[in-house]
C-alpha cells in the first residue's frame, strides 16, 4: 500500500490541540487533561511503499492519535528492524532536533530476542523534533530502552513510544528528560502477555521557563504482569511540569501488580508543577499503588551530605550533575553520551561537563 | 601527650524535650584512638552527632573545640570540611546520585583534596580495591539496594577517600559478618596507618579493635561520662559489664 511522502515546512504550523490526554481525565479547570503544541504542517512531496506493518499501527503510544499521525506524516518513511533471537541487537535511533528531524521507528522483537533501543534527541537550535517508537516484544523478549531528550533553548520536542509486551517479555526502560523548551513525552505499555513485566525509570531536568509535559500509561491485560514506574525529577526557575501516570488494571488481569512514585525535588519560586497519578481497577485480585513526595531534599539525606561537607544549595547542584552523570552511565553509545554532556555544559558549564567525562572515563571517546 | 584535636568542655545537649547529654568532658589528641563504650540508649551515638553538628540536637550548656576552633556553633558542613567525620551507625540513601558523584563533589569541595579527575578515578579505584569494592558499585545509586555490609564499605571508602583529622565511627561493626568485619577493620587500620588520623570509636565489640592500639577508654552511661582509662578498660568491661557504673552513677544521683 502505498503511503505519501511529506515533507515538515517549519514555517508554516499546525495545531495538535490534546497531546498526552490521560484515559481517565480530570477537571478541566486544572488544566492538566492535556497539552497543545503547534508544529510545522506536513507537505506532500511523493509516495512511498514500505512503512511499519500494520501491526504497529494497533499500538497507543501515550501521546494521543493526533500527535501520532501527525508524527507519521511528518517523518514522510519509517524505519523497521526486525531482532531474532540469534542476533541480540542495538537500535539507534538519533533526532538531530536542530535539522528539526522527525523519526517513525518500528521494532519486532521476535520471541527469546533481546534488544536494546536507545533514542536521542538533541540540538542546540530552535525548530520542533519528533521520535515515534513502536516496539512489540514476543514471548518471553527482552528489551532496554534508553530515551534521552537533551535539547536545547528554544527547541520544541514531542517524544512517543509505544509498547506492547507478549507473555514472558520483559522492558526495562530508562527515560531521560534533560532539556528543551516544549517537551512532551508519551508513553503506553501494554502488558498484553501473563507475567509480563515493565520496569521504567523517569529521570527529568526542567529549567528556565521549559515546559514539560509527560503522559505515562501502563495497561495491565495479562494475569500476573507487573508493572513498576519511578519517576526522579528536579525543577529549577520558572519551570513547568506536568506528570500524568496511569495504572489500569483491566478486567482479567488477575494477580497483576502496579506501582507508580515520583519524587521531585523543586529548587525554584516559580516552578509550576502538576502531577495525576491514577489507578484503574476493573479487577479484584489486583495491587495497585500509587505515591509522590514532593518539595527539598529529605532532612536525613540534606543532614547526610551535610556531614560531608555540602552545604544545601551544593547538595542540590550535587543532585543536577548526578542527574546528568546517571545519563551519561546508562547513555549506551558514544554520541548519545556527546549528547548528554553537551546539555551537561549548557546547564551546568564548561568545566563540569568536562569533568563528569573524564571521571567516568569517557573523555577520551569520539562521538 | 599529643597536641589535642578535639577538646569537648561541660557539654550538654539533647532533642527539643529530652536533654541526652550531662556535663561531658573529652578530649583527644591528633592521631589517637579513642574508644567510648555503654550500654544501649547511653548516648554515645548521639556524643558522635553532636561532635558532627547533626542539627536534630541543641546544645543547651558547653563548647566543642576541634583543631584549635570553636566549633559549638558551626553547622556540619563546616565542620566536615574543618576535618571531622562522623560514619554513620545507618547509612542513608540517596536514589538518584551515582556513587562516582558523590565522591567527586566531596572530594573537589577541599581544597587540600582537589585533582584531576584521572587522578580521582585511579585513587578511588585503588581504595575500592583494597575494601574489595567492586567497581561496578561506582556507577549505582549512593547506598541504594546495598546491604549492610556494602553500605559501611562504602562508608570506610568515604573515609580513606577524605582523610579527615578525627573519624568518629558510630558501631561501623554492628550487623557485618566476620568478613566483612575483616575488610572494614582492614579500611580502619589504613586509615589510622595513612592518614594518621584521630579516631573516636563508638562499639560494643571489642574484636574490631584488634588491630587497634587504643590510647583511651570512655564510658558513657545515661547520657554521662562516668569513667575512662586505658585500653585494658575494655578487657575489664568485657568480663563484668556496665553494672557498676550505672550503679555507681545511681548512688552519685541519689547523694
Amino acid at each position: 500500500m502505498a503511503t505519501q511522502i511529506i515533507t515538515a515546512d517549519q514555517t508554516d504550523t499546525l495545531a495538535l490541540s490534546h497531546v498526552n490526554v490521560p484515559p481517565a481525565q480530570t477537571w478541566n479547570y486544572l488544566r492538566i487533561n492535556d497539552i497543545a503544541f503547534d508544529v510545522p504542517t506536513p507537505h506532500f512531496v511523493g509516495d512511498v511503499y514500505a512503512r511499519l506493518p500494520q501491526l504497529f499501527g494497533k499500538l497507543e503510544c501515550g501521546i494521543g492519535d493526533e500527535a501520532v499521525s501527525w508524527m507519521e506524516h511528518a517523518s514522510g518513511d519509517a524505519r523497521y528492524v526486525e531482532v531474532r533471537a540469534s542476533e541480540p541487537q542495538t537500535v539507534y535511533v538519533d533526532i538531530d532536533s536542530s535539522k528539526t528531524e522527525v523519526h517513525d521507528t518500528g521494532v519486532l522483537v521476535r520471541a527469546g530476542a533481546s534488544a536494546t533501543i536507545v533514542t536521542c534527541a538533541h540540538g542546540e537550535q530552535g525548530g520542533t523534533s519528533s521520535s515515534l517508537l513502536r516496539v512489540i516484544a514476543e514471548r518471553d523478549a527482552r528489551v532496554s530502552i534508553v530515551e534521552i531528550v537533551a535539547c536545547g533553548e528554544g527547541q520544541q520536542h514531542l517524544d512517543a513510544i509505544g509498547i506492547e509486551a507478549a507473555e514472558g517479555a520483559r522492558i526495562e526502560m530508562r527515560q531521560y528528560a534533560l532539556g528543551g523548551a516544549k517537551v512532551a513525552l508519551g508513553l503506553c505499555c501494554n502488558l498484553a502477555g501473563a507475567s509480563s513485566r515493565f520496569v521504567l525509570d523517569t529521570r527529568y531536568l526542567a529549567v528556565g521557563s521549559d515546559v514539560l509535559d509527560v503522559n505515562h500509561v501502563v495497561r495491565q491485560r495479562g494475569r500476573s504482569t507487573r508493572a513498576d514506574i519511578v519517576t526522579t525529577g528536579i525543577l529549577a526557575d520558572a519551570a513547568r511540569k506536568t506528570m500524568r501516570e496511569t495504572i489500569d488494571l483491566i478486567h482479567g488481569a488477575k494477580f497483576a501488580e502496579g506501582s507508580e512514585i515520583e519524587t521531585v525535588l523543586v529548587t525554584g519560586d516559580d516552578v509550576v508543577n502538576k502531577t495525576l497519578p491514577v489507578i484503574l481497577c476493573d479487577e479484584e485480585d489486583v495491587a495497585g499503588n500509587h505515591g509522590a513526595s514532593i518539595g527539598a531534599i529529605s532532612p536525613e539525606q540534606l543532614d547526610f551530605m551535610r556531614s560531608r561537607g555540602l552545604s544545601e544549595d551544593e547538595a542540590e547542584r550535587l543532585f543536577v550533575r548526578a542527574m546528568f552523570d546517571d545519563a551519561v552511565i546508562h547513555a549506551n553509545g558514544a554520541e548519545t553520551r556527546t549528547a548528554v554532556l553537551n546539555r551537561a555544559e549548557t546547564v551546568l558549564g564548561a568545566d563540569v561537563a568536562r569533568d563528569m567525562a573524564e571521571v567516568l572515563g569517557f573523555d577520551t571517546e569520539e562521538a | 601527650m599529643s597536641d589535642q584535636l578535639l577538646i569537648i568542655a561541660g557539654l550538654s545537649a539533647g532533642t527539643e524535650d529530652k536533654p541526652i547529654l550531662h556535663n561531658i568532658d573529652l578530649t583527644v589528641g591528633a592521631g589517637e584512638t579513642h574508644v567510648l563504650m555503654g550500654p544501649n540508649g547511653a548516648g554515645k551515638s548521639t556524643l558522635g552527632h553532636v561532635i558532627m553538628g547533626d542539627p536534630i540536637y541543641q546544645v543547651t550548656d558547653g563548647t566543642i573545640t576541634f583543631d584549635g576552633q570553636d566549633v559549638t556553633d558551626l553547622g556540619a558542613d563546616k565542620r566536615s570540611l574543618a576535618g571531622i567525620f562522623l560514619s554513620y551507625q545507618a547509612p542513608v540513601e540517596v536514589p538518584g546520585v551515582p556513587l562516582y558523584s558523590f565522591l567527586r563533589t566531596i572530594c573537589q569541595m577541599r581544597p587540600e583534596l582537589k585533582t584531576t579527575a584521572r587522578k580521582f578515578r585511579e585513587r578511588v579505584g585503588k581504595i575500592a580495591d583494597q575494601l574489595d569494592i567492586d567497581q561496578n558499585f561506582l556507577t549505582r545509586e549512593l547506598n541504594v539496594g546495598f546491604s549492610g555490609g556494602e553500605k559501611k564499605k562504602i562508608e570506610m571508602l568515604q573515609l580513606l577517600l577524605l582523610r579527615p583529622k578525627l573519624a568518629i565511627l558510630d558501631e561501623t561493626d554492628s550487623g557485618l559478618d566476620v568478613d566483612a568485619l575483616s575488610i572494614v577493620s582492614r579500611g580502619i587500620e589504613a586509615y589510622r596507618k595513612e592518614c594518621d588520623g584521630a579516631l573516636l570509636m563508638i562499639t560494643h565489640n571489642t574484636r574490631i579493635l584488634e588491630r587497634l592500639t587504643v590510647d583511651r577508654t570512655h564510658v558513657m552511661v545515661h547520657g554521662n561520662l562516668v569513667a575512662d582509662g586505658p585500653a585494658s578498660l575494655i578487657d575489664d568491661i568485657d568480663a563484668h559489664g556496665f553494672a557498676r557504673f550505672e550503679d555507681a552513677l545511681a548512688e552519685k544521683a541519689e547523694a
